[in-house]
């Protein structure tokens, strides 16, 4: 499950992982607070790949709107405690 | 189809829009544009409409239309019909937006690159919401593509008939409708086992894609007129949370409850105190841990008023049936988009 830090902002681990051909991160295990918004973890894959182009999408299936919250799309769609977010330098699922 | 689904299929707004005046190189200024936006629309699939009218007066440059009201910029991927709803307390007729071909605000909007955008956009909004319902999108993934290109047309053009033809296939289903056939508790009939069998009510569930655009004031206005403006996105929350209806022998859920189970943090002690039911109240603590625990005690104290729900231009009353809602009301990218203003005020506070 999230973890509650002190502040008890809820955190969400997100699970990065890489689709096709793009880059497998060092440290693919991240905490984020629930109530940032997706665009938040677009934005570290793209500083941490170094493009602006990107496909990010959910559990392989779709790519949620930047504006939703994490812990939104953690209640929906995450499981053994993380959401799963996939990665690919081209379209990987339509 | 009923006749609430074809209105709003029909349903438009009528939109008078100017140019930015930036943007205007000639004298006279062009007139504004007229026209009406389809309510299931979204704003940049205006473009061809718009282009011609403004087009001799525009500078050099490259177009990415997007548009502003009261200087507030439109995001692009909310309905037409959900930004009025939101946006225009008092709806104004027509509705006066601004248009830019010109200084994107990338800052503030999300990239548009015209229909293409909006489409990716309302594709992966129908994948989202066949994922609350069945737990993936594979229908949607495996569509065709002749019935991928039908689909997007039918939401393009208005076309009901074809929509329905075509997304039947997608076997999102409608719910069971409890205002036509409210006795009806047989938990076999559900595709959907909570697991939950041993309850001593039997529960019906199914899972409703819901974006609520969330808005609060802390004072009381009792004229729309006198409603606090949204000049800004962060006043209003963007919240996506599915709704599990909850059927109770010969009892029908609510949009009421259907509201207060979305936003627990409001209404967690309304929660516990109304709904005896014990399976209801585990999952009012599983969901409220995170709000209700020593560190973040102010919550509770707050109390939640709902002053204004408003559903494809629609204020229904609170008790209508949520199924209702639901089959009638809901978008073709099968979510149903409701704005919803709270009263949030101190139930301590002095009177």
């Amino acid at each position: 499950m999230s973890v509650e830090s002190p502040s008890s902002v809820r955190k969400v681990v997100v699970h990065l992982r890489a689709t096709g051909d793009a880059p497998i991160l060092k440290q693919s295990k991240f905490k984020i607070a629930g109530t940032d918004k997706f665009a938040k973890v677009i934005d570290f894959l793209r500083r941490q790949l170094h493009r602006e182009t990107l496909f990010v999408y959910v559990n392989s299936a779709f790519s949620p709107n930047p504006d939703e919250l994490v812990i939104d799309l953690f209640n929906n769609f995450g499981f053994d405690g993380k959401l799963v977010v996939n990665y690919a330098c081209s379209m990987a699922w339509g | 189809m009923s006749e609430a689904q074809k209105q709003v299929w029909e349903g438009a707004i009528p939109l008078q829009i100017e140019l930015h005046e930036s943007e205007v190189t000639t004298l006279p200024p062009p007139p504004p544009a007229l026209l009406l936006a389809p309510r299931i629309g979204y704003l940049p699939l205006l473009i061809s409409l718009l282009k011609p009218h403004f087009t001799s007066t525009l500078p050099p440059g490259v177009d990415t239309i997007w548009f502003d009201y009261k200087g507030l910029p439109l995001k692009w991927y909310i309905p037409t019909g959900v930004l009025f709803d939101l946006l225009c307390v008092e709806p104004e007729r027509p509705w006066n937006l601004t248009v830019h071909f010109r200084g994107y605000p990338s800052n503030l909007l999300l990239p548009c690159e015209g229909e293409d955008s909006v489409k990716w956009s309302f594709i992966n909004s129908l994948k989202e919401a066949a994922y609350v319902i069945n737990g993936n999108c594979k229908n949607v993934m495996n569509m065709s593509q002749p019935d991928q290109v039908e689909l997007w047309g039918s939401v393009l053009n208005g076309n009901l008939e074809s929509y329905r033809r075509v997304a039947s296939k997608l076997k999102l289903g409608t719910f069971d409708d409890e205002y036509t056939e409210n006795t009806i508790t047989d938990s076999t009939k559900s595709q959907q086992s909570t697991g939950d069998t041993d309850a001593v009510v039997q529960v019906k569930t199914g899972r409703i894609p819901v974006r609520l655009y969330l808005w609060t004031v802390n004072e009381e206005f009792d004229d729309f007129e006198d409603a606090p403006q949204i000049d800004n996105w962060d006043k209003v929350s963007y919240i996506n949370r599915p709704v599990e209806i909850h059927r109770e022998d010969g009892k029908y859920f609510s949009l009421n409850e259907a509201i207060k189970r979305i936003l627990p943090e409001f209404f967690l002690d309304n929660f516990s105190v109304s709904e005896g039911d014990a399976s209801i109240d585990l999952d009012a603590r599983e969901e409220g841990e995170s709000s209700s625990d020593p560190g973040s005690s102010c919550l509770p104290l707050e109390t939640a008023e709902i002053k204004l729900v408003r559903i494809q231009g629609i204020e229904p009353i609170l008790n209508i049936p949520f199924s209702w809602v639901v089959n009638n009301l809901m978008n073709p990218e099968y979510f149903l988009h409701m704005c919803v203003c709270l009263k949030v005020s101190k139930a301590n506070a002095v009177q």
